[in-house]
């Protein structure tokens, strides 16, 4: 039986009049989870927020279609109406929790607020739904959540009270836009999960929206396929991924990284770590026994030979980026950190910067790791200038030159700033920066989470070509069990600031030993 | 590259009409009185006298030059040189409004403040001296005055902010402070202190005004440095092996001028208006400068004098609107998301 129905839908943006979505028809049936996947870009989100016409009219301009829910056309129906429905009959869960939480308002407030619009304005009515709703979705302890202020709960039950207030009326629809992106792997399914059972209990129907096809093929009972505002496939969810029909569908199903490492590591110890600690000081006491810190990092040992991939996977907050900044000597430490067989705890910060060439970093945000006011040239001939000043003009453009066909690069992008790249090129001239030194070690700071999983396997690649060719070796930093797992010889699982488990990778996927390393390989669907 | 990106902010700017003449009137004017000496001075331009050729406007010459008793400067506007000049052959230009800003028209038929007449068309002050005069001089004075003032405030503030904002930590907490505690002085007393304990004059002014005006900048300042410097751009730079006057310079205050741009015809119109109320309560430059405050402390005075207040009013609401509304433009073409 159809619930929704949206035909013919066409969405452009009023200022530069682009089509955002193309002649978009979708059905969605009672008791139905539709998965919506694509990259970014792609219209998914502008989709969901169409459907309950939270559009920003100046922004958003909707050329033709309609979309039929309960025999009307919510384009045309009246704001009042609107309001009527929103939550109560279809309702949304977003992405970002803290955003969608009033952060001076309590939980209750919150909460209440939307049961006394829609449902019940008796006080002993509300206090049971939402007790009811609360352990619904996983939370128990009813009056101390309620209580909180959004920023006193973790990223996890924060999704968990937008889940509660998105659910609380017993919707017909719920269209969730990449409600777990934010989350941590392991945090994923739970709330998948508890989605699904409200689901089944209520027989309500389910928009997903996300990029992560894995949880796409889990969940989701039919899928459409969006590129740029146009669907370009549809269908139930086992056929689509059994016998995909467009290349970009195949492209998308096959873009999840296979183990493609292959470069054979040798026995010499390029970087070890002993008893590396790193504390941060929560308050600032005069007093020093009054000090209290936060432990980042304790008790670090790992070692990287070379020309070997070792990668660090763990949730965030575990202390893998910290771990970066202190091989990198960014950041005061405690502890031996020995490269090439020399200790850098016993050297000054001047004597240091001697040896950065040997070591170089990759970060994970294209976007701001780049000078956005400087040009291809001069980011990439600045580390060069560092070390050499006397180096002359051409020689740097062609050194230059040469760097950006190594990472797969036109050389006449040289002279253009970073704004005119997409994500994809600038984590390459990222890279291309970090080869220009030609350092041993280079360090991966998730340098593909914020690419699409397309270009993600492209920089994979690459990555690994590199190591082929120049036998390099790498530190992988990532909370993705997935990507880690392509590319890395060794893997080190962190949690809460210390080393769980280390081993192969083959061995670490086949036999587990520790349960968060379980759990881990369980949420990131790899047994 | 660079050249397009700016010429694209400019293009901006000059959409806006507003902008457009606000800038075109204020430029023009600035540039007019920066020749003030040419457009208004009691000495002519040039001039012939018995078949030999004078430049008054550039050189001195005594009233022996022109065979007179004294071994001062010539008075042009004295009988004995206009006697001289008028005689057959002889010839004389005098700039378009021949006062300058300390000439006294002694020849005035009427009590000062005179009202506008052919010989000074924006009338007199209370001392005889011609308003147009003063107030072409007090204008350039002022704003070359907030040019300066704004130019050493912003450099201090750079400076402090820089240097708080990108090493932080005890740094930062130190000179924090100590702003504290600078910033806390009254500045008003501590001028007319020095005003009574030096012979006040504009350099002194400016001194003591850059000590305080630096501090309001350097906040915007620290704060786009504390942004800047952990910015993953900064810390790759660090990896690379640049000294941390190199980052600064190349990576954090390119990014961080913003502010500094944004606050520049505020901190200039902030700076005349200074200089205004300084005049104005005789705390600022010494009496016999040209000054607009003066001229309106002045209009104050004789109130009956429509030409004191009006014009000075005129002139300096008119500087000021144009520089804000410049400042507001430049903020708007600068912005990203318009």
């Amino acid at each position: 039986m159809k619930i929704l129905e949206i035909k013919n839908l066409s969405l452009r943006s009023k200022k530069n009049k682009t089509l955002l979505l193309k002649n978009v028809n979708l059905t969605l049936n009672k008791g139905e989870v539709l998965g919506i996947a694509g990259e970014s870009g792609s219209g998914k989100t502008l989709m969901g927020l169409t459907i309950t016409k939270l559009l920003d009219p100046a922004i958003f301009e909707i050329l033709s279609g309609e979309i039929i829910y309960d025999d009307n056309d919510i384009l045309k129906c009246s704001e009042d109406y609107l309001r009527s429905i929103r939550t109560k009959k279809i309702s949304m869960v977003f992405q970002e929790p803290m955003l969608s939480l009033n952060p001076v308002q309590t939980i209750k407030t919150q909460l209440y607020e939307v049961i006394k619009l829609h449902i019940t304005k008796n006080q002993n009515d509300i206090e049971h739904l939402s007790k009811n709703i609360i352990t619904q979705i996983g939370l128990y302890d009813f009056d101390k959540i309620l209580s909180s202020y959004p920023h006193m709960l973790s990223g996890g039950q924060r999704q968990r009270i937008m889940m509660a207030i998105a659910l609380v009326c017993k919707p017909d629809i719920l269209i969730a836009d990449e409600p777990t992106t934010a989350l941590d792997v392991t945090l994923q399914l739970q709330i998948l999960d508890l989605l699904k059972d409200f689901k089944i209990k209520n027989n309500m129907s389910m928009i997903l929206v996300s990029h992560d096809l894995d949880l796409i093929k889990n969940y989701t009972d039919r899928i459409i396929i969006l590129k740029n505002g146009l669907i370009i496939e549809e269908g139930i969810t086992e056929n689509i991924f059994e016998n995909p029909v467009t290349d970009y569908t195949k492209q998308l199903i096959s873009s999840t990284p296979d183990r493609i490492v292959t470069a054979k590591a040798s026995d010499i110890k390029i970087l070890e770590t002993n008893n590396l600690s790193c504390r941060f000081p929560l308050n600032n006491s005069f007093f020093l026994k009054n000090r209290k810190y936060f432990s980042a990092l304790s008790d670090i040992k790992i070692y990287i030979n070379e020309g070997e991939t070792i990668g660090i996977v763990g949730e965030s907050g575990s202390g893998k980026t910290t771990l970066a900044m202190a091989i990198m000597q960014l950041l005061d430490y405690s502890g031996q950190i020995i490269f090439n067989e020399k200790d850098f705890s016993q050297l000054s910060n001047k004597d240091i910067r001697k040896y950065r060439d040997n070591f170089q970093i990759v970060f994970q945000d294209p976007f701001s790791s780049l000078s956005p006011r400087m040009n291809i040239l001069e980011i990439l001939s600045e580390g060069l200038l560092a070390f050499n000043k006397t180096i002359q003009h051409e020689e740097l453009v062609e050194i230059c030159s040469s760097l950006l066909s190594e990472v797969g690069l036109a050389n006449d992008m040289l002279f253009r700033y970073p704004h005119q790249f997409s994500g994809g090129q600038r984590q390459r001239i990222a890279i291309a920066r970090a080869l220009s030194m030609k350092p041993k070690l280079i360090i991966f700071d998730e340098p593909t989470s914020a690419l699409d999983v397309i270009v993600q396997k492209n920089i994979l690649e690459l990555i690994v070509s590199l190591q082929e060719k120049y036998s390099l070796s790498y530190c992988f930093i990532s909370h993705d069990l997935k990507v880690i797992k392509s590319i890395s010889h060794r893997i080190y699982v962190i949690k809460d600031s210390r080393i769980v488990e280390t081993n192969s990778t083959e061995n670490i996927l086949k036999n587990p030993q520790n349960d968060y390393t379980k759990n881990l390989i369980k949420s990131s669907f790899l047994n | 590259m660079t050249f397009k990106k700016y010429n694209s902010y400019w293009i901006k700017f000059l959409n806006n009409k507003r902008n457009k003449y606000s800038l075109f009137l204020f430029s023009f004017f600035f540039i007019l009185s920066l020749f003030a000496e040419i457009l208004s001075n009691d000495k002519p331009i040039m001039m012939s006298i018995d078949n030999e050729l004078y430049f008054p406007i550039v050189v001195v010459y005594t009233d022996k030059h022109f065979n007179g008793y004294f071994d001062t400067e010539a008075d042009y506007k004295d009988n004995f040189m206009t006697e001289k000049m008028s005689k057959k052959g002889n010839w004389v230009v005098f700039p378009p409004n021949p006062h300058s800003y300390n000439s006294i028209n002694l020849n005035n038929s009427t009590p000062n403040p005179a009202p506008p007449s052919q010989y000074n068309y924006l009338g007199t002050d209370d001392r005889g001296r011609d308003v147009l005069a003063r107030l072409i001089y007090g204008f350039r004075l002022s704003v070359l005055f907030a040019f300066a003032l704004t130019a050493i405030g912003i450099l201090i503030g750079l400076f402090f902010g820089a240097i708080q904002g990108y090493y932080a930590g005890k740094i930062d907490l130190y000179l924090q402070r100590f702003i504290e505690i600078w910033g806390s002085m009254p500045e008003l007393y501590l001028l007319i202190i020095f005003s009574s304990l030096f012979e006040p004059n504009i350099f002194l002014l400016i001194i003591l005004l850059s000590l305080f005006g630096w501090m309001g900048l350097s906040d915007y300042v620290r704060a786009e440095f504390l942004k800047g410097r952990n910015m993953e751009y900064v810390i790759a730079a660090r990896t690379l092996g640049l000294s941390n006057t190199s980052i600064i310079l190349k990576h954090i205050l390119p990014n961080s001028m913003v502010s500094v741009i944004t606050f520049l015809p505020f901190r200039i119109s902030g700076a005349i208006l200074i200089l205004t109320s300084l005049d104005f309560l005789g705390l600022g430059v010494p009496p016999d400068t040209p000054s607009l405050g003066e001229l309106l402390s002045q209009g104050k005075d004789n109130i009956e004098a429509w030409w004191l207040s009006i014009s000075t009013f005129l002139v300096l609401t008119g500087t000021l609107l144009s520089l804000i509304f410049i400042g507001e433009g430049i903020r708007e073409s600068l912005d990203s998301r318009s």
